[in-house]
Order: C-alpha cells, then structure tokens, then sequence
C-alpha cells in the first residue's frame, strides 16, 4: 500500500453514503440481473409509481451505457463476453432522486457523447420527442450497440437536462460521468 | 404453424404468439442486454408467420416497462407488420394496453402510433 494512502474504512464509507443520501451504489459488472434488483427495491420506494418507474429507465439506461461502452471490460460467466464496467449510484435530495454514473472511457468517444448531451439538453419536450422518434428509426451508428437513443430518454424521463463530466486519466482515457435528476414531484410531466 | 411462446422473467417479457387465431401477446418487462439476440426467434417466427396472405392479426402491447434498445425491436416487429398490410396481405390491429396512471407508457405508444400506419387502439387497464 501507498504511504499516503489510507486503509478502507467501511465507516467512512458509510459516513459518505449516508451524508449525501446514497441508498445504491454498483461497481463492477453491472447485469441484467443486478438491475432487476435494484427495479424492485426502486418500485418499493418512492410513493409515485411514476417517479420509480422513471428512475428506473435512467438507472437501466446509464448502467447500459457502461456496460456497452465502458473501456474497461470483465469478462463475465454468464454472459461468456467481455463487458463493461463502471459504477451507478442512486441517492436523493429533499425535492429530486438523482442517477449518477461513471465509467472510464476512450476520450473521442467521450467527447462524442459531451457533444450529444450538449444539442439534447437545449430541446424542449417536443424536440425531444421528435429527435427521439428520428434516432430510433436511423440505423444505430458504427460499434453502438444501440445507445444513441439512451440519453435522450434519460432527459426525457428525469425532466431535467442531463449533467456529464469529462476527467482526463494518466494513461489518455478519460472517466465519464452523468448525473441525472428527477424531480419528486411528477407534475412537470403532466 | 407452431405458436410461439416464451415465459417472462425478471427482464424479458411473455412472448406468446397464436398462429391460428392470430393474437399475437407481448407483456411484462423488456430490458435485455442484448435484445437483438433475445428477439431474432420473435422475428424469424414472425417472418414465416407472415408468408402467408389472408391473416387478420390483433397484436396485444402490455408492457410495462423496456429500455431505449427494445424499443428499436418494437418498431422494426411494427414495421414488418405495416409491410404485410400494406402490401394488400391481411389486416393488422395493434392493442396498446397501459395502467392508467401510466402517462409515459401511453405517449410511447402514440409514438408509435405516429410513427407507422397501422391502426393502433389506446388502452387503459382497468384494476
């Protein structure tokens, strides 16, 4: 261990989740199967059906994107491939719930995706819709997987425009981070 | 024909298709990794199914949920069946079901509705 590096401690660590409200954290390979529990532990939680169901589609959506586009790959038994990995995090404010993910990723693919966060977060709601409709029907582009439509439901179910933060690492790459948020209120949607 | 069936599960919906009365039922939830993989049976079934002329299909939608990437299968399954309509084989109706308070999975499916010219019927469930 580094010198100036401090031992874990699983209290700080609870210390932090607990002050910032975190009451889900994934790191690692995120599956289908870690999702459909975090679905029923969502759909238990917040009092508005609609409201979970939202942040469930975020929470699917980012931990997709990592899975797909992560540089960092596992090879996982189950699914006998190589996929992504990364970290996913629910927690909440007193008026918002709020999906934050990370993962490393190649710095042009990166900056592709700043670029799509940036021309998706200035469309109000039916530009939206429209731009959502029109990537759907385009043929998903070169090493996608299909992930082009994910940010744009990702705004349109949280409401609000999508924060992204680009840090560069040592070795080039960079870590990629989204954060979305749903208001508790769903009267915006209405 | 064979039907087509296969059982939900956390993450895949039922998939239970009558190839004599023609109903053809999807329900549940859809967030696959891999849809792709997981609907290319749903399609080849549906591509022999719609070799044949003459067939009034009723599609019932009763989902509650599915991610960015099944929508993408939705469409090109609502495609197929646009083409057999159009191309004078048979008739087809799409039942897009949806909870009532569900205002986001009733939009999808107006959506869908603008977006391919098949006669869709909005639904809400009762309890």
């Amino acid at each position: 261990m580094n010198a100036n590096e401090q031992p874990f401690s699983i209290h700080q660590f609870y210390s932090q989740l607990k002050h910032h409200h975190l009451s889900m954290v994934a790191q690692g390979l995120i599956s289908q199967d870690i999702l459909s529990l975090i679905a029923l532990s969502l759909k238990r939680r917040p009092d508005n059906e609609v409201v979970a169901r939202r942040l469930f589609a975020i929470v699917v959506e980012l931990s997709q994107n990592i899975f797909h586009y992560s540089a960092i790959k596992e090879f996982s038994v189950k699914d006998q491939r190589e996929i992504g990995v990364g970290i996913v995090a629910v927690g909440e404010s007193d008026t918002h719930y709020v999906v934050a993910s990370g993962n490393v990723a190649k710095r042009e693919s990166a900056l592709f995706v700043a670029q799509q966060c940036d021309y998706i977060n200035q469309l109000d709601s039916e530009a939206l819709r429209q731009y959502y409709r029109e990537q759907r029907r385009k043929p998903i582009r070169e090493g996608s997987m299909g992930g082009s439509i994910g940010l744009i439901e990702i705004v349109r179910k949280s409401g609000n425009p999508i924060r992204y933060e680009v840090i560069p690492l040592e070795d080039g790459n960079v870590f990629l981070i989204f954060v979305a948020s749903v208001s508790k209120a769903r009267s915006y949607a209405d | 024909m064979e039907n087509f069936f296969i059982s939900a599960d956390t993450f895949i919906p039922e998939i239970n298709f009558n190839a004599q009365t023609g109903e053809l039922n999807i329900s549940g939830e859809s967030y696959h990794e891999y849809t792709l993989e997981f609907y290319q049976p749903v399609f080849n079934w549906l591509t022999e199914y719609l070799k044949t002329p003459g067939r009034n299909i009723v599609l019932n939608f009763r989902m509650t949920y599915y991610n960015t990437s099944t929508s993408r299968r939705f469409l090109e399954l609502f495609d197929m069946l646009e083409d057999y309509q159009q191309q004078g084989k048979g008739t087809v109706t799409v039942n897009w079901y949806y909870k009532p308070d569900d205002i986001d999975m009733k939009e999808s499916g107006e959506e869908y509705a603008d977006d391919v010219s098949l006669r869709f019927n909005l639904i809400p469930l009762e309890h």
